[in-house]
């Protein structure tokens, strides 16, 4: 064939990609393959595995659909860290590679393990209906279709980027918070609150904020910063979640949510002492029952590692506090009128 | 088990609005959606362009009338009037319906959803959201049936309707995370599979499960299908990976050109440039390569879509996606560089036959979308009108189902029915001495298509391709899955689909050797011009002792009389 003949002037390099094994059926714990084929500059890692699974080794198992980088079925680690297998170069992950011409290939992490490279997306689903991740339309069921809503472009463009979201779970596999705990919320689900509650049409927006304000909600985020790193749609997740963070505290105060108190006793000690005192925070954000009940034992063991910050009467005020609280204050009369401006309109 | 009221199969477009309309006919109905994968990643995803509706947002003047004229001509004639009535009558309140429930429409000055021009239609009147309307209509209408409380279950694989004499008694699936076989009793089936375009693999813009299940488990079962050698090529795939450019990208004014830097769509349809129908304008790419004026490149000869001039502004904005795709797969961006482009397997206008209400003729089986046959493609679909197809009769058949499922009690599924299939599943898996890979087969066919039943068709080529699906079905017989395994076995599920590809593959082939005419998507170079008399009727195949068997009936007509059809 000419066309094969051609193809020999791209470059063309061998190619290993250590990947990820593991079925439930006969393996004890998972291991890694080798697989070492030749391949030409240009072939994404979907192409390479495809190659893999066809002609190396059939019982590999991963998952493909679109491969056009829409569906976001084929989402998992390369190199350690979580993509589309569709839209990745070969090329480019070889660049990155910590051993010369080894790729790593693994599944996605923080949802459950099914085998070799797919996990079990069920539990994101079932985040999706806790916190009502759909439009609750002000217009009842019986007058759908009659006419459409008056949308502003400005609005949609509030939401237009949150739209993209293909729900591939790169950002819930490299979320560092459902690394321990499993129950929150997850960047994805927040980011879907977050376009639903910009929705001038949806009409339970106070309801799905008070879930989200919830234990395992938006304040258990710590920005990281990594949901939005890994985004395959390069989506501002975090500005979605500060954008719902917003939303809380100007709806909602800081009444109901330890996330919201833990940030007020912060502002409180930064507008005091220019730091924080550590050793109170807890207190101040949970309670004293809570406290002792669960950072108790805690902090014996940090005391006995004498990791345990200053006592609170030792925190002194930083140098510069006086013009420190000059400019809080001036930003917090910003701020203000920035509200008075917006509730005005 | 006890039985569902509606078993719907496939979780696109189609099968979640019947899903969340049958629930809203009565919400008492215990539904289920199958899908082989998980819904949201449907290839309604894949639908950039947007869906036509006569909402007269942006040309005042548009109307229904309008739209079902430019459906009728753009289908050369042979879809059925009164069902594109039916279409296009309902198109403005199911784009404001789908923008009640959330839809994110691009928008107007004036607030109101915007539109934006298409090929064949005479008014910009489609309705889109960027270059992702079918993806924000999938999540949607996903997250509308998560509201509902409509019952999923992902990730399982059909594999036969099972019958009882002239009825339904539910289907037979595949639990792909257990490997289990499972009976789904139903008073109603409705087959929402999508199309089956990925037989010509390697030149197709389909997602590799577009495998047309549902058109073969109903064919198999005895359910006749229709117009199945109407394959529709879409004129701009990537050079390199068939993967789409929308339509919305000539919307929008991108040109055609040739390696003589001509804008060669003027020699084909000097009025609409490039925005006569894909039939037409996949033809003009065609020829311009097989006459010498394409480029030249080891993935294959093709021409250049020219954004450019567009700026990138506007590029940016309303393709984004676009944009990203030429870069990952082409390694241009559109901004700087001409985008290679060749015509690519899109669309199945065929599918199973249906009516208005996507009945077959087998009780409480239906079939909506791409799966079905209503016809209001006929021999061309025009785009923007599939998004469309799949929301309007995805609605009209949920509503119909749930109706008959108030009615009927089927008999039980026979356990030894499960047993066999089980069985069946686990003979692919036996070691045999000679042996097939499912990849090298699937290519073949995907090679041999293309070749001879492609977008240029005559005699001999078909019978050439017809010789190559019968030895492709032979081979099968010695395909062996290696992995023996029961958790996810994607290896066994591809083995499946391959039988599914090479049963409507037939169908495709035959149909197109018979019909000796040139009508819409199907151009026989031997029989170049549309043949009203002989050939203005709908081809029907039925299964029989493993081959179809051709029949035809005839073409629903209305108020437009037959015309040539020019642009």
């Amino acid at each position: 064939m000419s066309d094969s003949t051609i193809q020999h002037h791209e470059e063309s390099r061998d190619v290993t990609f250590r990947v990820h094994r593991f079925n439930p059926q006969v393996d004890s714990k998972p291991y890694f393959d080798d697989y070492t084929i030749k391949l030409e500059k240009g072939i994404t890692v979907l192409r390479a595995l495809n190659y893999i699974k066809e002609h190396v080794d059939p019982t590999l198992t991963f998952r493909a659909f679109c491969q056009a980088g829409i569906c976001g079925s084929c989402a998992m680690r390369i190199n350690n860290m979580s993509k589309l297998a569709c839209t990745t170069q070969v090329w480019d992950e070889l660049d990155k590679a910590r051993e010369p011409g080894v790729i790593k290939i693994e599944p996605l992490r923080n949802l459950p393990h099914i085998k070799d490279l797919v996990v079990e997306m069920d539990p994101l689903v079932g985040k999706m209906k806790k916190y009502s991740n759909w439009v609750d339309s002000k217009m009842p069921e019986s007058n759908w279709g009659k006419k459409e809503f008056l949308v502003s472009e400005e609005e949609f463009l509030t939401y237009d980027k949150a739209t993209d979201c293909i729900l591939c779970a790169s950002c819930v596999s490299e979320c560092t918070i459902l690394r321990a705990h499993k129950e929150y919320v997850s960047p994805a689900v927040l980011l879907k609150s977050y376009r639903m509650n910009a929705d001038s049409r949806d009409g339970i927006h106070d309801q799905r904020l008070a879930g989200l304000v919830q234990d395992h909600g938006v304040w258990d985020c710590t920005h990281c910063y990594r949901c939005q790193e890994t985004c395959v749609k390069n989506i501002p997740i975090m500005d979605a979640i500060h954008g719902i963070r917003e939303d809380a505290i100007e709806r909602r105060g800081t009444k109901d949510t330890s996330g919201a108190r833990h940030a007020e006793a912060f502002m409180d000690d930064i507008e005091k002492k220019g730091r924080l005192v550590e050793a109170t925070l807890p207190i101040r954000t949970n309670g004293l029952a809570w406290t002792l009940k669960n950072l108790l034992p805690m902090a014996v063991k940090m005391i006995i590692k004498r990791r345990t910050p200053p006592p609170p009467p030792l925190v002194k005020a930083s140098k510069g506090i006086q013009s420190l609280r000059k400019e809080l204050k001036e930003m917090a009369s910003h701020v203000a009128k920035d509200h008075e401006k917006k509730s005005g309109e | 088990m006890k039985p569902f009221d509606i078993v719907i199969v496939g979780g696109g477009g189609a099968g979640l609005y019947a899903a969340m309309e049958a629930m809203k006919t009565n919400p008492g109905l215990n539904i289920a959606v199958l899908s082989k994968i998980y819904p949201n990643r449907s290839h309604t995803s894949a639908a950039q362009g947007g869906a036509n509706a006569a909402l007269a947002n942006k040309a005042k003047d548009d109307t229904v009338e309008m739209h079902i004229f430019d459906t009728i001509k753009g289908s050369d004639y042979l879809a059925d009037q009164d069902a594109v009535e039916v279409l296009c009558s309902e198109a403005p309140k199911i784009i404001r319906e789908l923008d009640n429930m959330g839809t994110p429409w691009s928008r107007m000055d004036d607030k109101t959803i915007a539109q934006r021009p298409f090929g064949g239609a005479g008014r910009p009147r489609c309705c889109y959201c960027a270059d992702k309307t079918g993806h924000t209509i999938l999540q949607t209408l996903y997250e509308q049936c998560l509201r509902k409380g409509v019952f999923f279950f992902n990730e399982y694989f059909a594999l036969e309707l099972s019958v009882d004499g002239s009825r339904s008694r539910g289907l037979i699936a595949m639990n792909i995370k257990t490997g289990k076989v499972e009976a789904f009793p139903a008073k109603t089936v409705v087959f929402a599979t999508g199309g089956y375009a990925k037989m010509y693999w390697n030149r197709s813009s389909n997602a590799a499960g577009n495998t047309g299940d549902g058109q073969a488990i109903a064919y198999r079962a005895g359910i006749p299908l229709k117009d199945m050698e109407f394959v529709q090529f879409h004129p701009t795939g990537l050079r390199k990976s068939g993967l789409l450019v929308t339509e919305g990208a000539r919307g929008e004014g991108g040109y055609l050109v040739n390696a003589l830097g001509e804008r060669f769509m003027s020699r084909y349809a000097p009025e609409k440039m490039e925005l006569g129908p894909r039939d037409l304008v996949s033809r003009s790419l065609e020829t311009e390569i097989l006459e010498g004026r394409g480029f030249d490149s080891p993935a294959g000869k093709y021409l250049h879509l020219d954004l450019r001039h567009l700026g990138a502004d506007i590029i940016k904005s309303r393709l984004p996606q676009i944009r990203e795709m030429c870069m990952y797969f082409e390694g241009v961006d559109p901004i700087d560089d001409p985008v290679p482009v060749r015509p690519t397997a899109h669309y199945s206008m065929g599918g199973i036959d249906t009516d208005n209400y996507g009945r077959t003729i087998m009780e409480g089986v239906y079939a909506a979308g791409e799966c079905g046959c209503v016809s209001v493609h006929g021999a061309n679909r025009l785009g923007g009108n599939s998004l469309l197809d799949i929301l309007v009769f995805g609605r009209i058949t949920g509503r119909a189902a749930a109706e008959e499922a108030s009615r009927f009690n089927p008999s039980p599924i026979p356990p030894s029915e499960v047993a066999e299939k089980e069985q069946e599943l686990r003979s692919f898996m036996q070691p045999r001495g000679h042996y097939e890979r499912y990849g090298t087969l699937r290519e073949d066919l995907g090679h041999s298509l293309g070749a001879n039943v492609g977008i240029f068709r005559e005699a001999s080529k078909i019978k050439q391709g017809i010789k190559d699906i019968e030895s492709l079905k032979d081979r099968f017989q010695h395909v062996r899955v290696f992995d023996t395994g029961d958790v996810y076995n994607t290896n066994l599920i591809q083995v499946l689909e391959l039988k599914n590809m090479l049963d409507l593959s037939e169908t495709v082939a035959e149909g197109a050797l018979a019909r000796e005419e040139s009508r819409g998507s199907h151009t026989r170079t031997d029989f170049p011009t549309r043949d009203d008399e002989k050939w203005h009727k709908h081809s029907i195949y039925t299964y029989e002792e493993g081959r179809p068997k051709l029949a035809y009936k005839p073409v629903t007509m209305g108020r437009y009389e037959l015309q040539e059809r020019t642009y």
